[in-house]
């Protein structure tokens, strides 16, 4: 398991400059091919009517002007050891790791990507347990009552959650629980430290928005992979030994159908944790996605690098928690 | 290339009495008013001419929110008509527009400065005073230098890229590079400004400037004492000299104000100190700002730009929300380019073809319908700039759907019966102009131009493409959407960088229309030479030429919905900003 991990971990290493070299050229790279000039960006980071000598300096400021390689080169090199970083008025260290100066505001991106990070992670991760515990309960309580009224309630609702997009329906749950019926008045971000139950309750309503969307999906796949593990021989040799229901249910049917269930959760978590964009934007909650959505609208490429790179880390090690649960869940496997 | 300079012929002893004029020339029904203004009234729109909700109460917590982010807090490099008007809030620039509601609010007048200051008598030397006993918030008294130093710093575009630029062209020593990378005299390196004492500053200038009070107008003369000054980081906590001090700021998040105990009422009457604390939230959802502001979970919308559609119908629908609502033309032009070098519109009748075709009523639905969008627009101009004078060369007021027969009629003319096909760039990312270029496509098609639409990041829109002439051409980018909001509310503020062929620059144009003609250059000339009444006729005269030249098409001018939550005080429409004015907020707690 120890060596597993450790493969893993470089292995994330390398993939992390993979994707670190892919978004730099695609940021930087194919835009000089098409014949884009590091003038010509340097334009417009400099404000309203700028003389040459004025986009000459930002563009020296920035970087830009430095060939593609160089300043690919510095950006790593910020990352793991740290840089020194000119910002027109002294010299100052960025430290590890660094990615970078912003190019609208010059402020340090790393800060403000740790700023953001607790309002996702909150998000997130509250939505996660919502999801799957609400989302594998109905779907097992669904298999075992197949064909009920339960059963196609639950899937319809179900249907319901997976085809309604975030946004709408986030909206629905402000207009009806934070405007109309004020259970949850005036929904914004307090942060855990400052007063906890404030924190909890201006979540519920993004929790629930983001849990109904996966937990529709978690139930239908658990609901498959029930009916399919419960239909298995060894479910009702379990029973003709005499094992209480629960124990079949639980220990010996939902164990084994676990398995594509933690796979995508993997997945699922890792790219939430990158950025709840649309439900950070429908609360207007400040973590990572509203930063992409910003960082995106500003053109600020340190901001989209910085942010891709967090993302991307997140996805890697959420696909690697998620490999070693397979042991946990399916004791066949071994690293 | 050359910055681009300010001619005039002689100062014709141009005197101290700057003052201009409070009244508007205007005669639009709505936006602003040249009536006295008045205190107390309610209802819609009682903010553009009256002060709602009149209070000297102190206490509680002012709540904004704003759907982005400033460009910077730091005054010296903000550009953001929202920010401009906020950064009363903590700044003292040399000048300001008066606080009051109506056409009264265009007026300048002294805010740091003791006076509207004298030009000499060749127009090129202007001294103003200061206040000698206003503080910075750590009590720091402030001197002519510190307002020097604010400017100066403001000449490095390579750390504070964002505001205005007018000094490198007005003022001498225009290389200047900045007191970053000239460590010289004490950081006080720019030759372009004397400061004689603690109180007094004298500007040199390169050729006379009337105008120049509008420009010191901007927060970048706040004073920055400059062992405080931390470059880019001064957004995060610039030294007030105004009501409010910052007391936390995250960046891009919220910002937290309280009471600045070192203003002194006296020295600033246009602004007050009425809440104990102000609160800023930043980068809020639009949906989720209306329905904060509606229920009263917050108290303004600091942008300024109105509610969103879906607020706009609930707000008119309802009486009593109806009533706590303005909806003032906010000063701001929308309009599209017409490219008088791209063939073939570099021949004024086949231009004169798309005025006359372009269905207005559509352009006007495409940005939100006359409530939410603008008044129909005949002019460049609109009414609340000083100078501003109705008239309507192409029908888009008596026949707003179009002229169809005097647009073949043109077209015919420039030797084009059938049509032409033409490009229009538009920003993609901005919903509005999106959906006028698609209803002038239309328009355009029933008289045979073909309209193809080139879609553009707002970003780089004006640098690198609408705003780069070289890109235009080779892509013959004919018509090019944009809008305008003048940067002082007078005909030169307005028109200069739209209309003045000295304004052509090869990346960032604003003269996008390439237009460069000599009776409108020759009447900017002209402008310099005169004050008062004189002065503010060119205005439109210069509207009228570049309409006959046909180098606009003017679309709306645009108006806003402001919904005022009735718990704040004094709220009031501010002309120049066309928002309200927040120097003067209180709120009852």
């Amino acid at each position: 398991m120890i060596y597993f991990i450790i493969r893993r971990l470089i292995m994330t290493v390398f993939l992390l400059l993979l994707v670190s070299m892919i978004t730099f050229a695609i940021f930087f790279l194919v835009p000089r091919l098409a014949g884009q000039t590091a003038y010509q960006l340097a334009a417009q980071y400099v404000g309203r009517n700028p003389i040459p000598s004025e986009i000459k300096a930002v563009e020296i400021k920035l970087g830009l002007n430095a060939p593609l390689y160089l300043q690919y080169g510095r950006y790593i090199k910020g990352i793991v050891a740290g840089i020194h970083y000119n910002n027109g008025t002294d010299v100052s260290y960025c430290p590890f790791p660094c990615f970078g100066y912003s190019f609208r505001n010059d402020q340090p991106v790393w800060p403000q990507l740790i700023s953001d990070a607790p309002v996702t992670l909150s998000i997130a991760l509250g939505a996660a347990v919502l999801w799957l515990i609400g989302g594998v309960s109905i779907g097992v309580l669904s298999a075992l009552r197949r064909g009920s009224i339960f059963d196609r309630l639950s899937m319809g609702i179900a249907l319901a959650g997976v085809s309604l997009p975030v946004f709408f329906t986030g909206l629905i749950a402000l207009e009806l629980f934070s405007y109309k019926w004020p259970i949850f008045p005036n929904v914004h971000y307090v942060g855990i430290t400052t007063n906890p139950l404030l924190w909890a309750r201006n979540l519920v309503l993004p929790w629930i928005t983001l849990a109904f969307l996966y937990a529709a999906l978690y139930a239908r796949l658990t609901r498959a992979g029930m009916l399919e593990t419960m239909g298995e021989d060894y479910i009702r040799t379990a029973r003709a030994k005499g094992l209480p229901e629960r124990t079949v249910v639980v220990k010996h049917g939902l164990r084994a159908a676990l398995t594509p269930i933690v796979t995508i959760f993997g997945l699922d978590l890792g790219l939430l944790l990158g950025g709840a964009i649309l439900t950070e934007t429908t609360y207007s909650m400040p973590g990572l996605g509203q930063f992409t959505i910003l960082a995106i609208q500003n053109q600020d490429l340190p901001e989209i690098m910085g942010v891709v790179m967090i993302a991307s880390f997140f996805i890697v090690i959420a696909n690697m928690v998620v490999d070693i649960l397979y042991a946990v869940v399916d004791p066949r496997v071994r690293f | 290339m050359k910055r681009r300079s300010i001619f005039a012929a002689t100062a014709a002893g141009a005197a101290a009495a700057l003052l201009i004029s409070a009244c508007s020339s205007s005669g639009s029904s709505s936006g602003t008013s040249s009536t006295t203004p008045t205190t107390g009234a309610t209802g819609f729109n009682a903010g553009i001419t009256s002060v709602v909700n009149p209070s000297s109460t102190k206490g509680g917590t002012l709540t904004f929110e704003v759907r982005g982010t400033p460009d910077s807090f730091d005054p010296g490099n903000t550009y953001y008509a929202w920010v401009l008007d906020f950064d009363h809030l903590y700044t003292m620039p040399l000048f300001g527009y008066k606080s009051c509601p109506g056409s009264c609010g265009l007026t300048l007048v002294p805010d740091l400065a003791t006076s509207m200051g004298t030009f000499s008598d060749n127009g090129l030397t202007y001294t103003v005073q200061i206040q000698p006993d206003v503080k910075f918030e750590t009590g720091v008294v402030v001197t002519s230098q510190d307002v020097k130093y604010a400017i100066e710093r403001t000449y490095d575009r390579s750390v504070l890229a964002n505001g205005p630029t007018y000094y490198q062209a007005l003022l001498t020593d225009p290389t200047y590079p900045g007191p970053y990378k000239d460590r010289s005299k004490n950081l006080m390196g720019l030759t372009a400004i004397d400061t004689p004492n603690a109180t007094t500053l004298v500007f040199h200038l390169q050729s006379p400037f009337p105008d120049l009070p509008y420009v010191l107008a901007f927060p970048n003369t706040a004073p920055v004492l400059p062992s405080a000054d931390t470059g880019t980081n001064y957004q995060l906590h610039p030294l007030s000299t105004g009501p409010y001090m910052f007391k936390s700021y995250t960046l891009n998040k919220q910002l937290v104000m309280v009471p600045n105990p070192n203003w002194n009422p006296a020295t600033d009457p246009n602004a007050k100190q009425l809440a104990s604390q102000i609160v800023v939230n930043l980068n809020v959802n639009q949906a989720d700002l209306d329905n904060n502001l509606i229920a009263g979970n917050a108290d303004i919308d600091a942008y300024g730009a109105g509610v969103g559609p879906a607020a706009q119908a609930r707000i008119l629908s309802t009486s009593s929300l109806k009533a706590d609502s303005d909806n003032p033309i906010n000063g701001f032009a929308r309009f599209v380019y017409i490219n008088t070098k791209v063939a073939p519109l570099n021949n004024l009748h086949c231009r004169e073809a798309v005025e006359y075709a372009a269905n207005k009523t559509t352009m006007q639905t495409a940005w939100g319908g006359p409530v939410a969008g603008g008044q129909i627009a005949s002019t460049i101009m609109p009414p609340n700039i000083v100078g501003y004078k109705s008239f309507d060369y192409y029908n888009a007021l008596s026949q707003p759907s179009g002229d169809v027969s005097a647009a073949k009629q043109q077209l015919a003319m420039c030797g084009q019966p059938n049509g032409f096909s033409t490009n229009m760039a538009y920003r993609d990312d901005n919903p509005q102009e999106t959906a006028e270029a698609t209803a002038l496509q239309a328009s355009l098609a029933s008289v045979g131009i073909k309209l193809t639409l080139k879609g553009f990041p707002s970003g780089p829109y004006y640098t690198n493409f609408a705003g780069d002439p070289a890109y235009v051409h080779s892509h013959d980018i004919g018509l090019a959407g944009g809008g305008w909001g003048a940067d002082w509310p007078n005909g030169y503020g307005f028109l200069d960088e739209l209309l003045n062929g000295n304004a052509i620059a090869p990346t960032g144009n604003t003269n996008i229309s390439e237009v460069n003609d000599p009776v409108i250059n020759n009447l900017f000339t002209k402008s310099n030479t005169l004050t008062g009444a004189a002065r503010t006729a060119i205005w439109s005269q210069i509207d009228e030429q570049a309409m006959k030249d046909a180098v606009i098409l003017p679309a709306v001018y645009q108006k806003v919905l402001l919904y005022r939550n009735p718990a704040v005080t004094n709220v009031y429409v501010q002309a120049y900003y066309g928002m309200y004015n927040y120097a003067v907020m209180g709120v009852n707690s």
